[in-house]
């Protein structure tokens, strides 16, 4: 990813630095991003299991607890489900902040270390 | 190594037996202070980053164990949570259960005030449900905060392949700007 500055600009232990954080920021948010994925999926599928327990008839659902399906009455679950979603929706919030500020360092730290090495550095993905 | 330090940048410390890369600020400086030349430096960089790359896998694959057990861990708190809810209730818990790969049975749980864990090497050992849930929790606590530790110790081995990879860099431009520099002079000598 990166290159160090090649025609006669000199690295400073800042540069350095600097380099590095933008590594570790990009590394974030690869991680960030699946992060982010994974709960939305679980997002969804929470969204899809409440869609179906208002149209089922049943009075009694299996609901999974660990590695068991526990009867648990109806409303019950709905509850659960709500709680479930609350704190995945929440948790999906905190991460998709996270990315923002880690993008917003990211074209920060861009702006200066292409400001001093130009052409000579890549910070692109390939 | 060690008498290269005046060039180098203080930060080069080393984490949980990773020695810390080290920051090269003069690149000709750097190759007269180790003795080495273009080459050998850019080699044992080199030999230095698949080092850094082995570490970083053997980090990746803990961490990943981690990330497996931490949810582990939380599915059997719930089903904890849950016995000790029912308990006082007197009704009892049915849940279906996998016997066998895509085989479920039926079970009656009634007023359970133990639960057995599984403590690995052939052990199960009967807890009673707040016994259960503190030693559960403990194991949480564990592996959340050596997986902390882990993140941790990861980012340092990136940096240090970061500052590793920025060095090769340089050496290796160092060496061809030295080499047209070179060049340069002879054709230089030549036309005069």
């Amino acid at each position: 990813m990166q290159q160090g500055g090649g025609s006669g600009k000199e690295v400073t232990w800042e540069d350095q630095q600097n380099i590095n954080k933008f590594g570790r920021l990009n590394n974030r948010l690869h991680e960030l991003e699946d992060e982010i994925k994974f709960a939305k999926e679980s997002n969804d599928n929470l969204e899809d299991a409440s869609n179906e327990l208002i149209l089922t008839d049943e009075e009694v659902v299996r609901f999974q607890i660990g590695e068991v399906f526990a009867h648990v009455p109806r409303d019950e679950v709905e509850t659960r489900i709500e709680q479930m979603k609350e704190v995945t929706s929440k948790n999906l919030e905190k991460l998709e902040e996270e990315k923002g500020s880690v993008v917003a360092q990211m074209a920060e730290l861009k702006k200066i270390l292409y400001g001093k090495f130009g052409n000579s550095i890549n910070l692109e993905e390939d | 190594m060690a008498s290269l330090s005046s060039t180098a940048a203080e930060t080069t410390t080393e984490r949980r037996g990773i020695p810390g890369a080290q920051f090269v600020e003069d690149v000709e400086r750097y190759l007269t202070q180790s003795g080495l030349d273009v080459n050998s430096s850019l080699s044992f960089l080199q030999e230095r980053l698949q080092q850094y790359k082995l570490v970083e896998m053997k980090l990746l694959a803990q961490q990943r164990d981690l990330q497996a057990k931490i949810p582990d861990i939380e599915k059997c708190l719930d089903v904890v949570a849950i016995l000790q809810a029912k308990k006082g209730t007197g009704e009892p818990l049915i849940a279906d259960f996998e016997v066998s790969e895509g085989i479920y049975s039926q079970a009656r749980i009634e007023n359970a005030c133990s639960v057995c864990l599984w403590l690995g090497a052939n052990v199960m050992l009967e807890y009673s449900c707040e016994e259960g849930t503190a030693l559960l929790q403990k194991n949480l606590d564990n592996a959340k905060a050596s997986l902390e530790v882990l993140v941790a110790d990861l980012q340092f081995l990136r940096d240090q392949v970061t500052i590793t990879q920025v060095t090769i860099a340089r050496v290796y431009n160092w060496d061809v700007h030295q080499k047209r520099r070179m060049r340069e002079a002879v054709t230089a000598e030549k036309d005069s």
